[in-house]
């Protein structure tokens, strides 16, 4: 049997204390200088291999990528001082310039070496591009990519597209319809679908009786709900005939079910709305980098990486959800999308659709309004 | 022997003085001092994080000041008469409660036969019954998914045989039970096991011959023996099945919302990791007081034999 003496055991310990220890020292000391060394965080996507692996083995680099499905869990992450271990961040549009900005969570790219990316994109991401801009317009504070119509889904089966579009958001006021829609799990959109339901604009302040009408909305069309739940359940659900359309819902959510071949599933832009006349509610991605002290010089790179035609066709049609990219506005990159591809992001109705939606906004009263909304889900039982 | 004795030195003169944190650790026995580093460990991977908890939950709504500041704001809203997270609490609890009355009933007689009637095909039924425990477990609800909805594999067999199809099962509170049911019974049947094979047949044999009958015998010797078995299962799953989400979001289509699934969207899409700290910190509290009262009434020390 092997003897160990006190002094033995006691260096051991110590060598367990140093190993424990050891990597966080090592790791502090190399973040003072990180040139291989990548961290984004995202939506999926920009964390797939076909998007990550080549920009690794060209720069022989470490490159981690978390993604999220949702915009608040992301901004609070670097709230909560994750901008120590982030180096680029991708949202959707008014959280960089509205949010991330002011609360110093992300800082302004070179413009001059940037902006010029944005001449070859799709005619409405032209410079200026707003959602890119601080409010005073001086400051560059991301870069565009995926966008899209998010507004709801229908199998054009059971409910024609012209119907669709001409009712609009009353689809889900129809009580023939209860329990034949199910409602996608993304609350901070599903807040805004509410709104527009109840004939009101989200992106405002609401009076008493305004957040009143959003509750008894919210009441109703959860309970009318056949279920809630992931973008799998509800492409299935379409699929298999157990719903006829869904809240909220557009291009991001169905490419994946339309590129299945199931082309009669359709993302709807209603013709007409609340929100200044527009019914639609369109995302726009920015993609920016955090205001990391230690930020890795990777993180410039890899913005002008994913501008490529070929990368950004990758991003495009990366996994999970399919979705156009601006910069599909050069032939080069345009030219790489097969007719199947434009399909299934619907590109025959896109720009239509963009034009009439309005671009994603903050909520003033959005936590008022969520809160009154999980009451409703949970009135469900 | 004496001389000997009167003549060592004495140890204060001889032994090098102890440092004070060798001094300090003399306190303690040898193996406490041995499990020190565990103790460590623990403190730091297990009663930080909970600490960090307790500490959000006292913190100002929507913010990051923990430990930088102290309220009572996020526990008077969950007890505000107007919020309605009661009634996940109760879903959580009357599921988890559901669950266990199920699993005792559908895992004792599985547990029965793999213990006295199986002989040597017990083991294979065993690693049955463990085999899906090496699938996610979202992959084997979607699974359910599939089985029961519209057209899938249920009802689209029993259309194509010439009946109307099968029920309309999907998205209700009682397909919810049925994932929870099926999700945790490997975790009672082991213990199961475990009960009954501690249960010594002589024992049993000797009620039989001295007159009980089949029921008596289960009822007065049989089940008290198993019941340190049962008992662990029971609390087993009592406290997965309390903390269980998945279920009643793929199966249950979000048809009641458990308090996992508000913690979830206190420390997502609402941004308010306090409230979602003192949820969780009353779950904790529940969960545990509850866990404690079944076992001060139980006294599993006498049910273990020890006293």
């Amino acid at each position: 049997m092997t003897q160990f003496s006190r002094r033995a055991v006691l260096q051991l310990i110590g060598a367990g204390a140093v190993a424990l220890g050891g990597p966080t020292a090592l790791s502090r000391a190399a973040l003072a200088a990180r040139p291989k060394e990548l961290n984004i965080l995202c939506w999926e996507g920009y964390n797939s291999a076909q998007v990550l692996d080549p920009f690794r083995k060209s720069r022989s680099a470490t490159v981690r990528a978390e993604s999220l499905t949702n915009d608040p869990t992301m901004i609070n992450r670097l709230r909560a001082g994750e901008t120590n271990t982030w180096d680029l961040i991708n949202v959707n549009n008014p959280w960089a310039r509205k949010v991330m900005l002011p609360e110093k969570l992300i800082k302004p790219l070179p413009r001059a070496e940037f902006e010029p990316f944005f001449e070859t994109m799709l005619p409405s991401f032209k410079p200026p591009y707003r959602w890119a801009l601080s409010d005073d317009g001086k400051e560059l504070l991301g870069m565009a990519q995926r966008f899209g119509p998010y507004s709801f889904v229908v199998n054009t089966d059971k409910i024609s597209r012209a119907t669709a579009e001409d009712t609009g958001w009353d689809l889900f006021n129809d009580p023939k319809l209860a329990g034949r829609y199910g409602i996608l799990e993304s609350d901070d959109w599903n807040v805004f679908g509410i709104f527009v339901i109840a004939g009101i604009d989200p992106f405002k302040q609401h009076t008493a009786e305004e957040m009143a009408a959003f509750e008894q909305t919210a009441k109703r069309v959860f309970a009318g709900a056949r279920m809630i739940g992931d973008i799998a359940t509800m492409n299935q659900a379409l699929i298999s005939g157990e719903i006829d359309l869904h809240l909220t819902g557009g291009t991001y959510s169905i490419s994946p079910a339309r590129a299945d071949g199931f082309v009669n599933l359709r993302g709807i832009t209603p013709n007409k709305g609340p929100m200044g006349g527009k019914g639609g509610i369109a995302w726009i991605e920015i993609t920016s980098m955090v205001n990391n002290p230690d930020l890795s010089p990777l993180a410039a790179d890899f913005l002008k990486y994913v501008q490529a035609p070929d990368i950004a066709h990758t991003v495009a049609f990366a996994e999970g959800t399919f979705n156009p990219v601006t910069q599909m506005g050069n032939p080069a990159c345009f030219n790489l999308f097969t007719k199947e591809q434009l399909d299934a992001i619907q590109w025959d109705s896109l720009e239509e659709e963009m034009a009439r939606s309005v671009e994603y906004d903050i909520v003033p009263d959005y936590d008022r309004a969520l809160d009154l909304m999980n009451a409703a889900k949970r009135s469900r039982g | 022997m004496a001389t000997d004795m009167l003549e060592a030195p004495a140890p204060s003169e001889t032994a090098p003085r102890p440092a004070p944190g060798s001094r300090a650790l003399a306190f303690l026995s040898a193996g406490a001092r041995c499990a020190l580093p565990v103790y460590l460990l623990l403190a730091v991977g297990f009663a930080a994080p909970l600490v960090a908890v307790v500490a959000f939950s006292f913190a100002t709504p929507r913010s990051f000041d923990v430990f930088a500041t102290f309220t009572l704001e996020n526990y008077a809203t969950i007890f505000d008469p107007a919020n309605t997270v009661w009634l996940s609490f109760a879903w959580s609890l009357g599921f988890a409660a559901f669950t266990v009355a199920l699993l005792a009933v559908v895992a004792y007689p599985i547990a029965y036969g793999i213990v006295h009637l199986f002989g040597r095909w017990s083991g294979l039924v065993g690693i049955l019954f463990v085999f899906p425990l090496f699938i996610s477990e979202n992959v084997r609800l979607f699974g359910w998914v599939l089985f029961f909805i519209r057209n899938g594999v249920l009802d689209g067999s029993l259309k194509a045989l010439g009946t109307d199809g099968g029920p309309d099962v999907l998205f209700t509170p009682g397909m919810i039970l049925f994932g929870m049911v099926y999700t945790y019974l490997p975790f009672m049947l082991f213990p199961t096991v475990l009960g009954l094979s501690l249960v010594p047949r002589d024992v049993v044999d000797a009620a039989l011959d001295m007159g009980a009958t089949r029921l008596q015998a289960w009822r007065e010797v049989e089940l008290p023996l198993a019941m340190p078995g049962l008992l662990i299962g029971m609390l087993l799953t009592f406290v997965l099945a309390a903390g269980a989400v998945a279920e009643a979001k793929v199966l249950g289509g979000q048809s009641v919302i458990v308090i996992t699934h508000d913690i979830e969207i206190a420390f997502t899409y609402s941004q308010n990791w306090p409230l979602g700290s003192a949820l969780a910190v009353l779950l904790m509290l529940i969960i545990g007081g509850l866990t404690l009262a079944a076992l001060s009434r139980l006294d599993l020390d006498r049910i273990l034999g020890r006293k």
